[in-house]
């Protein structure tokens, strides 16, 4: 949908705003990279591509770091790493139970359809040069997706009671990370309400694909949305 | 497979049926919580024509409510009917009904600007506003009921509130090809826009509803508004026949007059066999015969295997298509809405 305000990329409420969604997307970028290269040690036999996958988020990291330089602004990365924070301790914990399940729902799914729905809502008011690149980005994560999903959908029977858990876990840490930057995604013509609906499409035909009901998903996407 | 796109009645409204569901998520949520919820396919359908053909189908609900216009929540609106229909076509389905306030929507917010909704890119030839078959039922209540109340149309006035929207200029054209004689009444919010049709139609006078009203022997109302509108029954004609063809439909409630019959417009009687669970959610007064004819035209092109957009864009209806639709719509099984 078209951007019905005329933004000024420029003007300083702008780039203090865009400081710390920049930090945010930059450190989410790092944090996908970091994380695929774990599940590599999870999953081996899918190393090659998991590794191709951490080279991938990468990449976009890179394309994040040049917005930002375009703009002249300096990402706030002390408050980007405090906004990973939780969501990063409970992959770690994961990582070392050797629960590749919710590794892969925090980073596999979770992450990857927050940052599909964030991409999509930012591409319409973005400016011309992050537009571009935002562009390229979307559709690398939509494979992204599709690999947790693939892999989940392959094990459900065995997998769904603990994604469930997971879900339960993890999800509301989501809301409260949106809550948290909702004035500064305003500022740069994004709405809470849009990001929100984008998350539950991507995050929800995740789970429908990998196996779950209709009214599983409903009941898990809708999972602390509430006290949100 | 066919597809319906549909939204509940109002916002209590979707939140008691939630809670009636099991969707506890849902039944607790204020209009907040409903601007943010995506859409889901709740119901496959299935469908057996009174010729024996067998067809299958989806139901996508939106949720949207009527409140998120009454709001100005615009915006989420918008949403709504955008991801509902990417929603249908990411799973497939070849036609798809865009019922209610849907197709209002994506012709009042201009939505076929907007072709690319994330990673889908819309094919608006899946989709239909069922705008033709609902023009053509009304047409048929307004004939088979005026019959029935001794009425005769090449001498009444007709008056049709909502004349220049798709389905009231459809409507229209059909009075002035069938029934020239008839003193036409053309009444609609959007002056310029109904003073132009008057002049494409040659025919009928352009009224407010309040002149109108009085001098009416039928009414097609055929304007659709978030929160509906209050009619003084005392100020209608006895006999006078009503037609309630827009949303909410809830004339029949407000107006009871004797000598004055409301009918439900846009709606059929069908003789079919319908394997579903939404038409219950839907307040009708008989679930199991009774359909929103726009939900009709849907399964009509899938039976016939019609794949394209049939009812599309403002003011495109035709009296051939009307006629080609009331064609199979017999053949099928679907009748006007009488009771």
């Amino acid at each position: 949908m078209t951007a019905a305000v005329t933004l000024d990329y420029h003007s300083d409420t702008y780039r203090d705003a865009y400081s710390r969604i920049n930090g945010i997307v930059i450190e989410g970028e790092q944090a996908a990279a970091d994380n695929y290269c774990k599940i590599a040690e999870l999953l081996p036999e899918h190393r090659d591509e998991l590794l191709a996958l951490a080279k991938m988020e990468s990449r976009h990291k890179k394309g994040f770091e040049a917005c930002g330089r375009n703009l002249h602004v300096t990402p706030d990365m002390t408050f980007a790493q405090k906004f990973f924070q939780k969501l990063r301790e409970n992959f770690q914990n994961a990582f070392a139970a050797g629960n590749v399940v919710t590794c892969l729902l925090i980073q596999a799914l979770i992450i990857e359809a927050f940052a599909i729905s964030a991409y999509n809502i930012y591409i319409p008011v973005a400016d011309p040069f992050a537009r571009k690149i935002t562009e390229g980005v979307v559709k690398d994560e939509y494979l992204h997706l599709n690999f947790g999903q693939k892999w989940l959908k392959e094990h459900f029977a065995e997998v769904k009671e603990s994604l469930k858990e997971a879900n339960r876990q993890n999800l509301p840490l989501v809301w409260q990370m949106l809550n948290e930057v909702e004035q500064d995604a305003a500022t740069l013509g994004m709405e809470k309400a849009a990001l929100v609906e984008d998350f539950l499409i991507a995050y929800g035909d995740a789970l429908a694909e990998i196996g779950f009901s209709t009214r599983e998903v409903m009941q898990m996407t809708a999972m602390g949305l509430a006290a949100a | 497979m066919f597809g319906l796109i549909g939204h509940l009645t109002s916002l209590e409204y979707a939140q008691s049926l939630a809670d009636r569901l099991g969707y506890p998520e849902y039944a607790e949520q204020g209009l907040d919580f409903w601007c943010m919820a995506p859409p889901h396919i709740l119901d496959e359908i299935k469908v057996r024509s009174v010729t024996g053909q067998v067809i299958e189908g989806r139901y996508v609900e939106s949720c949207f409510v009527p409140e998120m216009l009454a709001q100005n929540r615009f915006k989420a609106a918008m949403r709504k009917v955008l991801n509902a229909m990417a929603h249908a076509q990411k799973h497939g389905i070849d036609i798809t009904a865009l019922g209610g306030f849907t197709s209002i929507i994506f012709e009042n917010f201009n939505l076929e600007q907007i072709r690319d909704v994330r990673n889908v890119s819309l094919d608006f030839r899946r989709f239909t506003t069922g705008n033709t078959h609902t023009a053509y039922i009304i047409t048929q209540q307004m004939e088979l009921a005026a019959r029935d109340m001794d009425m005769h149309l090449q001498r009444a006035t007709i008056l049709v509130c909502g004349a220049s929207g798709d389905i009231g200029s459809a409507v229209c054209r059909w009075i002035a090809h069938y029934y020239p004689n008839a003193d036409l009444i053309l009444v609609a919010r959007n002056q310029q826009r109904l003073q132009e049709f008057q002049q494409e139609l040659g025919m009928g006078r352009v009224l407010t509803l309040e002149e109108g009203l009085p001098l009416a022997d039928v009414i097609v109302w055929v304007a659709s508004m978030p929160k509906g509108l209050d009619i003084d029954p005392a100020v209608l004609k006895n006999p006078c026949l009503v037609i309630d063809g827009g949303y909410p439909k809830n004339l029949r409630t407000q107006i009871q007059r004797p000598g004055v019959r409301v009918l439900q417009g846009g709606m059929v009687e069908h003789a079919l066999e319908i394997d579903w669970r939404i038409m219950e959610w839907a307040n009708l007064t008989d679930p199991g015969r009774h359909l929103y004819a726009c939900f009709a035209e849907a399964m009509l092109l899938e039976f016939e295997g019609w794949y394209t957009n049939f009812s599309w864009g403002r003011n495109q209806i035709t009296l051939e298509k009307m006629a080609q639709i009331g064609a199979v719509s017999r053949k099928h099984g679907f009748q006007p809405l009488l009771s």
